[in-house]
C-alpha cells in the first residue's frame, strides 16, 4: 500500500479526533471570526425595530431537543431583542419537546427584562395535529388554547384579553428544526395574512428560499450563523457568536477533507 | 357498511373544509372551527393509540428475547417512569419531569444530532470525489456554499456572492420545482381520497 492509499483510507478515528479539534478549539478559545450581517436577518431585525412597544409577537417552538445548541441561540437573541423593545410575546408549541423548552426560555429572557407573565408575556402550551392547530388560531386562540401552561384562564391573563386571532398579532415567529414555518405560511399567511418569519436550522434554510422570494416571508433567521448575525445586530455577544467560530473552522475542516479525499483518490488512480 | 361509512364521512368533511375556505362568513368559521377542534380531539386520542401500539411492540420483543430487547425494556421503562413523574409531581419548573427533561433528555438528543458532524466528515473524506460531471458540480457547489457561508469565507466577497447566487437561483428553482409538484400531487391524492376512489386508508378489506 504506498502513500496516497494510506491516505485513501485514513483510519475514520483521525478523522473524527480532526473533527474534535476543529470544533472543540473554538469554543475554548474565542477566535471572533467576523460575521457579515444577510438581507434575510436585516429583515426580520428591521420588522422588529420597527414595531410599537405594547405591539405582539407569537413565537412557536416547533423543534425537539436535538438541535437545541442551533435554535435557543436564535430564540434568545430574538427575544431579547423584542423584550428591550417592550413588545408583548404570546409563546406556544407545536412539539411537545417545544413546550418545555419554550416555557423555559421565554421565562428566563423575560426575567433578565423583569418582564411578569400575563402581562407581557404567555406561554399557551403545545397542542397536537399542526394544520388545526394553526387554522383554528385564526378563529381565536381562546377557542384552541383555554388556559395558558401553567393553567390559568387565558380570559383571565391581562395580556391575552387583547389578542384574539391573528388580527391582533403582528408577527408570528416560528422556530423550527423542519418545515412547520411551511404550513405557518400556507394557513396562517396565505389564509390570514399573518406575517411570517421562519427562523429555522441551517440545513432547512433552501426550504424556505422561494418563500422570501414571494415575500410570504418577512425574513429569515437560518442556523447558529443567523443567530449570530441577529446578536451582531442587536449589539451582544452571545453564544451564536462563539457556536459560529465552531462551525466556521468545522466546515472548513470538512472542506479540507474533501481536497485531501479527492487528492488520493486522483494520484492513487494514476498509480 | 364498514367501509362505505368512512368513505361518506369522508367525503362530507372533505368537501365541507374545501368549500369553507372560499366562504367568507361568520357560519363558515365557525364550521372550520368546530372540525378543527374534532381533528385535535382525534389527533390527541391517535396519540393514545400509537403509545398503546409502541408498548405492544416493544413488550413482544422482550417476551421473545428479541436481539438487543435490553433496549426494549429501556424504552419502556423510560417512557412509564417518564409519564409516571410527570403525572405525579406536575411538569413546571424545577419539577423533576424538567430536571430529567432538561438534563438526561435534552443533552441525550442533541448528543445523538452532534454525531452527524463526524459522520459528515467521515462520508466527506471518503464518498465525495469527483468522479463524473455530476459529482464535479455536486462537490463545487458544495465547497462554494459551505465556505461562502462559513465566517472566513463569508467575508471573502467572490465566495459569498457565489454561494449566494448558487442558493438564489439554481437552488430556489430546484426548491419552486419540488413545491409545486408536491402542491399537485397532494391534490391529486386529496381529490382521490375525497371521492373515494383511492381507499387504502381504510386498510385491507
Amino acid at each position: 500500500m504506498d502513500f496516497w492509499d494510506k491516505i485513501r483510507h485514513l483510519d475514520r478515528r483521525v478523522i473524527f479526533i480532526l473533527m474534535v479539534l476543529g470544533v472543540g478549539i473554538p469554543l475554548v478559545t474565542r477566535i471572533g471570526l467576523p460575521i457579515r450581517i444577510t438581507p434575510d436577518v436585516r429583515r426580520v431585525y428591521d420588522f422588529i425595530e420597527g414595531l410599537n412597544p405594547g405591539e405582539i409577537i407569537l413565537v412557536s417552538y416547533d423543534h425537539d431537543t436535538g438541535t437545541l445548541p442551533e435554535m435557543i441561540p436564535m430564540s434568545d437573541a430574538i427575544l431579547r431583542h423584542a423584550f428591550s423593545k417592550d413588545l408583548k410575546i404570546v409563546g406556544m408549541a407545536l412539539r411537545a419537546e417545544g413546550s418545555g423548552i419554550g416555557r423555559q426560555n421565554i421565562r428566563r429572557i423575560a426575567g433578565e427584562f423583569g418582564k411578569e407573565e400575563g402581562i407581557d408575556f404567555v406561554f399557551l402550551g403545545y397542542r397536537p395535529e399542526l394544520t388545526a392547530t394553526i387554522l383554528g388560531l385564526g378563529s381565536s386562540i381562546g377557542r384552541v388554547f383555554p388556559k395558558d401552561d401553567r393553567g390559568f384562564l387565558i380570559e383571565k391573563l391581562p395580556l391575552m384579553q387583547k389578542v384574539l386571532n391573528y388580527g391582533d398579532i403582528d408577527l408570528v415567529i416560528s422556530i423550527s428544526d423542519d418545515d412547520t414555518p411551511v404550513y405557518w405560511i400556507n394557513y396562517a399567511n396565505a389564509r390570514f395574512q399573518a406575517k411570517i418569519v421562519p427562523a429555522v436550522t441551517a440545513v432547512m434554510a433552501t426550504t424556505f428560499f422561494p418563500f422570501l422570494n414571494s415575500h410570504q416571508a418577512i425574513g429569515m433567521v437560518a442556523g447558529l450563523k443567523g443567530a449570530a448575525e441577529y446578536e451582531k445586530l442587536i449589539g451582544i455577544s452571545g453564544s451564536a457568536g462563539r457556536g459560529m467560530d465552531a462551525q466556521s473552522i468545522a466546515h472548513l475542516v470538512v472542506i479540507g477533507f474533501i481536497a485531501v479525499g479527492n487528492l488520493a483518490y486522483f494520484l492513487g488512480r494514476k498509480k | 357498511m364498514r367501509r362505505s361509512f368512512p368513505i361518506i364521512v369522508c367525503f362530507a368533511f372533505g368537501i365541507v373544509m374545501l368549500a369553507q375556505f372560499f366562504i367568507p362568513s361568520g357560519f363558515s368559521s365557525n364550521v372550520r372551527s368546530e372540525i378543527t377542534d374534532w381533528a385535535q380531539i382525534i389527533y390527541a386520542s391517535a396519540l393514545i393509540v400509537g403509545i398503546v401500539g409502541l408498548m405492544k411492540y416493544h413488550a413482544i420483543r422482550i417476551s421473545r428475547r428479541s436481539d438487543g430487547w435490553f433496549y426494549n425494556l429501556i424504552t419502556i421503562l423510560s417512557l412509564v417512569f417518564m409519564a409516571f413523574i410527570g403525572f405525579a409531581f406536575g411538569r413546571m419548573d424545577g419539577s423533576p419531569f424538567m430536571w430529567l427533561f432538561n438534563y438526561m433528555m435534552a443533552p441525550m438528543q442533541a448528543s445523538v444530532f452532534s454525531l452527524l458532524a463526524f459522520f459528515v466528515a467521515s462520508a466527506a473524506y471518503r464518498g465525495f470525489q469527483a468522479r463524473n460531471a455530476e459529482a464535479v458540480l455536486l462537490l463545487a457547489s458544495t465547497v462554494f456554499i459551505m465556505f461562502g457561508i462559513a465566517s472566513v469565507g463569508n467575508s471573502i466577497r467572490p465566495f459569498s456572492d457565489i454561494a449566494v447566487w448558487i442558493l438564489n437561483n439554481p437552488s430556489m428553482a430546484a426548491r419552486r420545482g419540488i413545491f409545486i409538484g408536491v402542491g399537485l400531487g397532494t391534490i391529486a391524492v386529496s381529490l382521490r381520497v375525497i371521492l373515494g376512489v383511492e381507499r387504502t386508508y381504510l386498510g385491507k378489506e
